[in-house]
């Protein structure tokens, strides 16, 4: 075969197709990430079941970001390391005289090739990855009608321009070695380290410092924005939480060049290691911060799942009735008697039937009023919403807890948890909506009973007397009745299921409404001539339709959900479904991403160091010492971003728990349980892909192979 | 054949910079074999890569066959570096993918087509230095003196003006650094090489007709062959010793 430039190059291709093994596979994991994400996030499925301008679509898209950054950050330091191995080559032939336009078309064939591919199989992979999952999911998990897997492939763009971003910063990185004038340089890449600066004793303390002032002034600069200035606080005092990275960054530089304290006693313990970490330490903390915002990302997608799923099945198992249910006193609801009918048809025989009336009232409370801007005053508004009212009688018959409600007071309705946060404490007034009469009132403090605590417009007791004087005049869609019964014995899934179709039918269309949609607001906006927002285009995604009666929405939103337990317990998982394989997958993803960047971080770093290993093995240095070090390095690199991801999630939402309310009730303490045994879970995972990197890496250095 | 005339180099270290050649003066006529010598840090290596074009100099001028390099484009450097200079290095820089018979040939394949004439050079100069067996197999498959060999070879290939050494018996063990340096005995005899190389072994620098001393970048002394190699060797030690006083 004739020698020419191109086959000459093809064959140092060929042969150097171990080094750009850990490229493509970045590249290809990357994208296959990237594009399996997209897929998802872009899915008709996600799109309709996650409500848009909701906090679980946000956290998807910020831990898509955060997921972004990972991938990025990976196939940057593969392609750094396939240029580390290509240099040496590519210094040789400039060495003896080849030009860089002379290099320039056959080393971009190569990149282009390799990034082309990788990043396309990866792009092709993603699909297949995304239904194989998601369909595991299905098979396994949960399977509902929601469930049923749509992508939109507009989601490719999002791949194709990851896709672009791989290509030209390969292209770059190749433009970049050649345009060096030093050949030198890029003959000796492979030995180069990033010059040692020293790091200063102050870094670790002082990090510190920086986490605590960055979360604490990230949190309190919005209150006291707003306590100063009585407006909304600008977005840039959320600048200020970034001080926590500065403080995580030089926090965790500290640790890898100096750690905490251990040393001291021994100071030439893991000196070796920590001595080569000092001259990779800024590129390796980079990786580390990316790999715990991703491990953070992945336990926040992760705790979702115990924290409303522990309160909920839990909640729901303490129920007092196996059935519960309000309607209003215009519908013509299946009664007493059908229940019992339909309950026999299916073997059984219902207990405990209880039922009590309510009135809808408008009750006054203190809001935000907008100024214009981002000003606002808070006032106190006689009539700011709507609420149900029950009567002392009614409800002392209806939950066997005899009550007293003094005239001119009223008691909200919490469950034993206190968990409600809908309730308003501060009512001065209660107003009748058909007739306009109003008395004062004034809040006289909490009852328990669970099955009324869910409801977003709350249930208030009233003395008697008030109630009968704010009852008068009103008309039927301001009046309901509540419901609850129990089933001898066990109950039975085909009852409840027929029960709720019948249920269902029997509400006309002016109850086909959301639970947050308030009429009481929206007569004070057509008084004020404007149009109730949740009837404008705003109010989209908390529309119901009768006809999505199995979509979460309907399930969690609809005013007039009611609470048959066995159908709560046994299709919460189908309900909640979308939303938590969702989170399943982002958690999967961010965890492989991150094991993925730390995995290539270590090859990095064995690849830097493998002639001090050399060298250690020439002095001497038995097997079990080498590995020593590997450990340490690798130890450093995969422990510290996890322990700390995990950490200060598990912090975040031990802190979100406990500000909701002011303290963290039985529930939230088991959800905080479970995200702990869920940490250890993953830490396990971490640990193993650890010890087989070490494993990995000890060969190769063995069989010098790097 | 090579001029090199007032030669500054200097490299910046974070805040400091160290001076590394303070001008340094000499030439090399065609067809003779020079060593450049001294203590670690005096500047060989980076006169060395100066004169390769591998990395710029300060101020000063290096001539070439008559071409300066000093200003000259990269594609000019390539292509004085392919046709002009003929490189060994004390890691012997060969591309572990190519055979050997292939690495000998990469100045020509960076020329363009190998020819045929190209192919029977390399036969020739593998011949020349007893490594004509190994020509089909891989640098991983043949011990360092073969390898050296091979890159003199393929500093050849192209009938360069002149034969930058770098160590290139630093690497190696007595037996084979001896096969190194009878090949440039080889190629200065039958091919009038010129040789320029870079060493820290006297007994390797004893085989030159001269030797070029430096001492904290500049020249200290030049020392001309005049009698055999042996005595040449003692005198060159008389003043390795002296410099270190």
């Amino acid at each position: 075969m004739t020698l020419t430039m191109k086959t000459m190059e093809q064959k140092l291709q060929k042969a150097g197709r171990k080094h750009s093994r850990l490229y493509l596979f970045c590249n290809f994991t990357a994208l296959m990430i990237i594009s399996a994400y997209s897929a998802l996030m872009c899915s008709r499925t996600v799109q309709t079941v996650f409500p848009s301008g909701g906090d679980s679509r946000k956290q998807m898209y910020a831990i898509f970001i955060m997921t972004l950054a990972g991938c990025i950050v990976f196939t940057i330091y593969a392609a750094g390391l396939f240029f580390r191995h290509k240099s040496a080559q590519l210094g040789i032939l400039m060495a003896l005289g080849a030009s860089r336009r002379r290099l320039l078309p056959g080393l971009f064939r190569e990149v282009l090739f390799l990034s082309g591919t990788s990043a396309l199989a990866g792009i092709l992979a993603g699909f297949p990855f995304v239904w194989i999952l998601w369909g595991l999911f299905r098979l396994i998990l949960v399977d509902s009608s929601e469930m049923e897997l749509a992508l939109d492939y507009r989601c490719l763009i999002l791949s194709l321009a990851f896709f672009l971003l791989v290509v030209c910063f390969a292209c770059f990185s190749a433009w970049r070695y050649l345009r060096r004038t030093n050949i030198m340089e890029v003959i000796r890449e492979e030995h180069i380290n990033e010059p040692v600066k020293e790091l200063g004793r102050w870094c670790g303390p002082v990090g510190l410092l920086l986490i605590f002032a960055g979360g604490g002034m990230g949190y309190f600069a919005p209150r006291v924005w707003e306590w100063l200035f009585r407006s909304y606080a600008p977005a840039w005092t959320s600048v200020l939480y970034a001080l926590m990275f500065v403080g995580l960054y030089m926090t965790m530089l500290y640790t890898v060049v100096y750690g905490w304290g251990k040393y001291k006693k021994n100071p030439y313990k893991n000196i070796i290691s920590r001595g080569m970490m000092k001259f990779q330490a800024r590129q390796t903390v980079n990786n580390m911060l990316v790999v715990t915002l991703l491990i953070a990302g992945g336990c926040f997608a992760m705790f979702y799942l115990p924290a409303t799923g522990t309160s909920a099945v839990l909640g729901y198992l303490n129920y007092t009735n196996d059935y519960f249910y309000q309607y209003r006193a215009d519908q013509e609801v299946p009664g007493e008697e059908a229940v019992r009918d339909l309950a026999r048809q299916y073997g059984l025989s219902t207990k405990d039937w209880g039922s009590c009336d309510y009135i809808t009232l408008g009750i006054g409370g203190i809001t935000d009023i907008e100024d214009g801007g981002d000003r606002f005053h808070v006032e106190y508004l006689p009539v700011m919403g709507e609420a149900k009212f029950l009567s002392e009688e009614a409800y002392s018959a209806f939950t066997g807890e005899k009550v007293d409600v003094a005239p001119g007071t009223y008691f909200c309705v919490n469950n034993r948890q206190e968990g409600n946060g809908y309730l308003n404490e501060g009512a001065g007034d209660l107003t009748n909506m058909v007739t306009g009469k109003s008395i004062s009132t004034e809040f006289a403090g909490y009852l328990h009973y669970d099955l009324m605590a869910g409801d977003e417009k709350g249930y208030y007791v009233l003395d008697s007397a008030d109630y009968e004087s704010l009852e008068e005049g009103l008309t039927d869609d301001w009046r309901g009745r509540i419901i609850q019964f129990n089933v001898e014995g066990e109950d039975s899934y085909p009852f409840a299921r027929e029960f709720y179709r019948r249920f269902l039918e029997s509400f006309d269309e002016s109850c086909e409404y959301h639970k947050s949609y308030d009429r009481v607001v929206k007569m004070r906006a057509e008084k004020a001539g404007e149009a109730y927002w949740m009837d404008t285009e705003q109010g989209e995604d908390f529309r119901i339709r009768y006809e999505e009666w199995e979509s979460l929405r309907f399930q969690t939103g609809w005013e007039y959900q009611p609470s048959f337990r066995i159908l709560l317990l046994n299709d919460y998982l189908c309900r909640m479904g979308v939303l938590y394989m969702m989170f399943l997958f982002i958690f999967i993803v961010c965890l492989t991403t991150s094991l993925v960047v730390c995995y290539t971080r270590c090859q990095t770093i064995a690849l830097n160091n493998r002639y001090i290993f050399d060298d250690l093995k020439k002095l001497g240095a038995p097997p079990a010492f080498l590995t020593g070090e590997v450990r340490s390095q690798c130890g450093s690199v995969f422990r510290v971003p996890a322990l700390v991801g995990m950490g200060v999630m598990y912090a975040l939402f031990a802190m979100i728990l406990y500000a909701n309310d002011g303290r963290v009730t039985f529930y939230e303490g088991i959800a905080l349980l479970i995200c702990l045994g869920m940490i250890l879970l993953i830490g396990a995972v971490v640990s193993e892909v650890c010890r087989r990197t070490v494993r990995g890496i000890r060969r190769q250095l063995q069989d010098g192979r790097m | 054949m090579l001029y090199v005339k007032d030669l500054h180099k200097s490299y910046q270290v974070g805040k400091v910079r160290y001076q590394v050649l303070k001008g340094i003066d000499f030439h090399v006529a065609q067809g003779e074999f020079v060593a450049v010598m001294g203590p670690s840090g005096s500047g060989k290596t980076t006169l060395l890569n100066c004169i390769s074009c591998y990395i710029p100099f300060d101020r000063g001028s290096i001539t070439v066959g008559g071409t300066k390099l000093a200003g000259q484009n990269e594609e000019t450097l390539a292509e004085i570096r392919n046709t002009k200079l003929g490189f060994v290095f004390q890691d012997f820089m060969l591309l572990d993918g190519l055979t050997i018979r292939e690495n000998i040939l990469i100045p020509r394949i960076v020329q363009g087509e190998v020819k045929r004439d190209a192919e029977e050079l390399a036969d020739k100069l593998t011949d020349l230095f007893g490594i004509g067996h190994i020509l089909d197999k891989y640098p991983a498959e043949v011990s360092g003196g073969e390898k050296q060999r091979a890159a003199v070879a393929r500093s050849l290939i192209n009938n360069p003006r002149i034969i930058l050494a770098d160590e290139p018996t630093g690497n190696l063990d007595s037996k084979s650094s001896r096969a190194v340096i009878e090949t440039f005995i080889e190629a200065k005899s039958k091919m009038d090489a010129t040789i320029f190389m870079v060493t820290h072994d006297s007994f390797a620098a004893s085989f030159c007709d001269r030797v070029i001393l430096l001492k904290d970048g500049t020249v200290y002394r030049q020392l001309e062959k005049t009698g055999d190699q042996g005595g040449f060797q003692d005198g060159l030690l008389d003043v390795i010793k002296e410099m270190s006083q």
